[in-house]
């Protein structure tokens, strides 16, 4: 009864959602103000529904009904009740109604959040969320319901989750990732009901700003927590592999990266304006694509989902129509918009615009990186693969320039600047940043390659820049406090993103591992530890058993830790799955894997030492941090700007 | 007016985009490639899986048009194409087995046993159909992987003159028989 | 304390020379290539994955092929022309240049200088502008934005 009502409910959520997308738009068209105004209370309302439907799949999951197909094929009756409840976004089906359930309460933060918006504007942004939850519910009702029942003849166990599912990093990483590919829809939301408005000008871009950083946040946190999922979990120490699942978070990452910072320009300066609305519209549009290239089964990926060639059709329409009738409305109406406003080759503008081209030849590289291989075979030119070396390679060019600008882009003014006021201060960077590099490289380790050196001396190169804008600007506001949390939303931002360049080259650089075979007793050293294998125990987890070897690591002599290496078999699907051992730390981690059992009480293990590793995904920390702490900034909190102007 | 045509760029570009999506959603991304089509089978001397005394190479099947097929008694797709290779070979197709052995591993100290696997062969051919003149056992796999074979079962089409024709992964039935075989055979 | 800690240390450093590397060469340009190849080449029976990380056996193979192919001091190019020659393209990670993929380097090449030129135009404009100040610009949107409120009413 339960699971029906769920999908009762969000049939009702979609006939809200229906008139929310019907109501606003007709409203704003004619001036209709009774319309218009239906439409915050029309959000909320499926936001309500959207939540009860969600809330029927986690109880169906929590009292282990095997009749609900979704249920049967996601959960168990012996899986813990904090993965039953994890378990209704580990596959397809439940991953769409999460995907609602962020649609529909971004569209009610919305609704909430924007009172202080002219009515015409707030009805069209609501209007174009209505209309894409409308497309997502469709989908959910008609082609993959999460509440379809397997009657009469239903299973008295289920298939169990997924064991890589199982694991704390999967519990937070799909919200917080679909949190930030929906949050852009509100990005997209503003940029189409500005077209549809023709008021495309500064007041646009400060509404947007805020929804946008939030939106950016959450996608930055989501990638790096599945950078340290992977990690953790995939059993072989990697943390990024340009697999098309990671490249489809991170073109919408770099896209809403330059859109950001073309948000700031439109704000300040009122110039690139269509720019920023087609940046807009490309961010949400590249979130479909990932969905689309994750979703449809169209490329190999390591993430193997479940494709269906209709489901694939189904999206690609809806990504046609919200992408195509974007980009329609765009070329017909942002010839319209001009900018004006001056500014000399020298200043902060042309250092913006710069950024913004060096993110989208990034976004470029992956989108071609990923979709080229299956270009290549539908023109029958034969099966290539493109993964690390290419990307690496290209992404190494790129750092190059856009560390640089990025160290040098926050002394500069807007409008104008003149080189003598900057150059000592860039003159200093660059020395401070060679004379550490080569210090802390050249005394720490025995081999220093010159991709290294350049990579970490661009990262200190930021940092040091960093920190001479940090005391210019102080010694200028007179006081910390009077820099605004946005300065420090920036200054964070960039310093995250220069440990992220640091923790890359230096891991990459650095680490080294062992394959071997090892009997209890021996032991193996790696760098600068000693690994002392103790033997393997049996273990029993709640739904799996398995081994655990033991391993005690000495360090000089002296004892470190003692790590369990584990090896599970799940009970339900016979899997195993590799449960590596982490040592973790800033400076390095000690990563270890059991593998199988050899002849004569051997076993095979490989040991991993990764310097720095961590330090990435604290800088991934650091920069989401960033797009969360400009919400709390004053700008931002001040409810009615036209009211505080008049 | 040229700013007319860059707006319309995004839009142009992504109608391309959706035109490849479209084709790409009705093809299998498994499907690869072969680096092996079109050129000459590489060499082989490899002992009879039922009599291992006996070795066979190239010379033995010069001039023959044949298939060679990949398969494993672990595999249980080979056990499902076993029927229409017998009704192939029954049209008068010559197949040569490739026995794939995939549970050897001298790195773990296997030790192998001839007259068991033998024993399996023997049993699942007399059930299914026996569609083979005779069969090869790479053991060490170097032919396998020689021939870029990646997993089984996997086909290959060899002409007279030892070049391979057709590399086809997955099970061999009608539909694929008639597509990329039968047109190479002239029937 | 320390010292009996060091003692068991040099105790185990005996019988630490006796572990058995899985893949053991005997220089260290070797083992770096080695795993270097591994980390590049791609297992052809995965869903997406280097012959490193990948527990099919086809990719234990390639793995075991490699070892044999570098030990036997093969360059690097060799190893990768070898698999290319049985797996096809698909094998290697770094695309080949095609006309086809020659777009993955031609085009980031392309959108950077084209971006860089339009800069350059868009600023020359941008400064010529003179006659049009920021309190005309501000003005006008003002005027704007009353109008399509009116409109809008």
């Amino acid at each position: 009864m339960i699971p029906e009502l769920g999908y009762f409910s969000l049939t009702l959520a979609m006939v809200l959602c229906v008139l929310l997308f019907i109501f606003p738009m007709w409203g704003a068209h004619t001036g209709n103000l009774r319309l218009m105004r239906a439409a915050p209370s029309l959000a909320v309302g499926q936001f309500i529904f959207v939540l009860l439907s969600f809330a029927a799949l986690i109880y169906a999951s929590l009292t282990d009904d095997f009749t609900v197909a979704y249920v049967a094929h996601h959960s168990s009756s012996t899986l813990p009740w904090y993965y039953k409840i994890t378990s209704t976004w580990g596959g397809h089906e439940g991953a769409i109604l999460l995907w609602l359930v962020m649609q529909a309460g971004w569209t009610a933060a919305v609704a909430l959040l924007s009172k202080s918006l002219p009515w015409p504007l707030r009805a069209r942004v609501l209007g174009v969320l209505g209309f894409l939850a409308v497309g997502f519910m469709l989908y959910t009702l008609l082609m993959s319901s999460p509440f379809d029942r397997l009657l009469p003849y239903y299973p008295v166990e289920g298939r169990d989750l997924n064991p890589l599912l199982q694991d704390p990093g999967m519990i937070i990483h799909p919200p917080l990732l679909y949190m930030g590919y929906v949050g852009l829809s509100v990005s997209f939301a503003f940029a189409i009901a500005a077209l549809l408005t023709g008021q495309l000008d500064n007041l646009w871009a400060k509404w947007s700003r805020p929804w946008t950083m939030a939106a950016w946040g959450f996608l930055t946190l989501g990638i790096t927590i599945g950078s340290w999922w992977a990690y953790a979990e995939l059993g072989w120490g990697g943390w990024w592999f340009w697999d098309p699942v990671e490249n489809a978070s991170l073109m919408p990452w770099l896209v809403a990266t330059a859109l950001l910072h073309s948000l700031a320009v439109t704000e300040k300066r009122g110039i690139f304006k269509s720019w920023t609305v087609l940046l807009a519209i490309a961010a949400f549009s590249l979130s479909l694509l990932g969905t689309f290239i994750v979703r449809s089964g169209i490329i190999v990926s390591v993430h193997a989902f479940a494709s269906d060639p209709d489901r694939g059709m189904f999206i690609l329409a809806f990504l046609a129509i919200v992408v195509g009738g974007g980009l329609t409305l765009y070329a017909l109406r942002a010839g319209h918009v001009s900018s004006e406003g001056r500014y000399s080759l020298f200043s902060r503008e042309v250092a913006l615009w710069l950024n913004n081209i060096l993110l989208v030849v990034a976004t470029l590289i992956v989108l071609l990186g990923t979709l080229l291989p299956m270009v290549h075979k539908e023109l029958g030119l034969g099966s290539i693969s493109i993964g690390e070396p290419f990307f690496n390679q290209m992404f190494s060019y790129l750092l190059v320039p856009f560390a640089l600008l990025l160290g040098a882009a926050p002394l500069l003014r807007w409008k104008q600047n003149k080189l003598k006021q900057v150059a000592g201060k860039y003159g200093l960077g660059v020395v401070i940043a060679l004379v550490l590099t080569g210090a802390w490289l050249f005394s720490s380790f025995a081999k220093v390659s010159a991709l290294t050196f350049m990579a970490t001396a661009l990262a200190l190169w930021i940092i040091v820049m960093s920190a001479q804008d940090l005391l210019q600007k102080t010694a200028q506001a007179q006081s910390i406090k009077r820099l605004g949390l946005s300065y420090w939303a920036m200054q964070l931002g960039h310093i995250g993103l220069a440990l992220v360049i640091m923790s890359v080259a230096l891991t990459s650089a650095y680490s080294s591992e062992r394959d071997v075979r090892v009997m209890p007793g021996e032991q193996v050293a790696l760098g600068g530890y000693d690994f002392r294998f103790d033997g393997v125990k049996v273990i029993r987890g709640p739904n799996y058993t398995g081994h655990a070897g033991v391993v005690t690591v000495f360090n000089e002599g002296e004892l470190e830790t003692v790590l369990h290496a584990e090896k599970r078999r799940y009970d339900i699907g016979m899997q195993f799955m590799t449960e590596a051992a982490v040592d973790a730390g800033l400076r390095r981690d000690l990563y270890l894997a059991l593998g199988e059992q050899l002849t004569g009480g051997a076993w095979s293990l490989r040991i991993y030492h990764k310097p720095y590793v961590r330090v990435m995904w604290l800088g991934g920390i650091l920069i989401s941090l960033a797009g969360f702490i400009v919400l709390f900034d004053r700008r931002y909190r001040r409810r009615n700007p036209k009211e505080a102007q008049a | 007016m040229n700013k007319k045509w860059l707006v319309l760029t995004p839009l142009a570009v992504f109608i391309l985009l959706c035109a490849f999506l479209l084709k790409g959603l009705f093809s299998d991304p498994r499907e690869l490639q072969s680096g092996r089509v079109n050129q000459a089978l590489p060499a082989f001397d490899l002992p009879d899986l039922m009599a291992p005394q006996k070795r066979w190479t190239n010379a033995d099947m010069a001039g023959q048009t044949y298939l060679i097929n990949v398969w494993g008694t672990w595999c249980p797709t080979c056990l499902a194409e076993l029927g229409y290779l017998t009704e192939l070979r029954e049209r008068g197709v010559t197949i040569v087995g490739l026995y794939y052995e995939q549970g050897y591993d001298p790195d773990f100290g296997d030790r192998f046993d001839l007259t068991a696997l033998q024993q399996e062969v023997r049993d699942m051919l007399a059930r299914a159909g026996d569609p083979y003149q005779f069969n090869m056992l790479d053991l060490d796999r170097q032919f396998i992987l020689d021939l870029g074979v990646s997993g089984a079962p996997e086909t290959f089409l060899v002409n007279g003159e030892g070049k391979v024709l057709v590399h086809h992964t997955g099970d061999v039935n009608e539909r694929v028989w008639r597509a990329k075989f039968a047109p190479l055979l002239g029937e | 304390m320390r010292f009996v800690f060091v003692l068991l240390a040099l105790v185990f450093a005996v019988s630490a020379s006796a572990v058995e590397e899985k893949y053991d060469f005997t220089n260290d340009e070797q083992a770096a290539l080695f795993t270097e190849l591994t980390k590049e080449l791609r297992c052809p029976k995965c869903q997406n994955q280097n012959i490193a990380d990948s527990d099919a056996v086809v990719a234990k193979d390639l793995r075991d092929k490699v070892e044999l192919l570098v030990k036997e001091g093969q360059s690097k190019d060799q190893v990768i022309d070898y698999m290319i020659d049985r797996y096809g393209y698909f094998v290697h990670y770094q695309p080949p240049v095609t006309p086809a993929t020659i777009l993955l380097w031609i085009l980031p090449g392309l959108i950077v200088l084209g971006g860089f030129a339009f800069i350059i135009l868009r600023q020359k404009k941008a400064a010529q502008k003179a006659s049009w100040s920021e309190r005309d610009e501000q003005q006008l949107q003002k005027l704007i934005t009353r109008y399509k409120r009116k409109e809008s009413a």
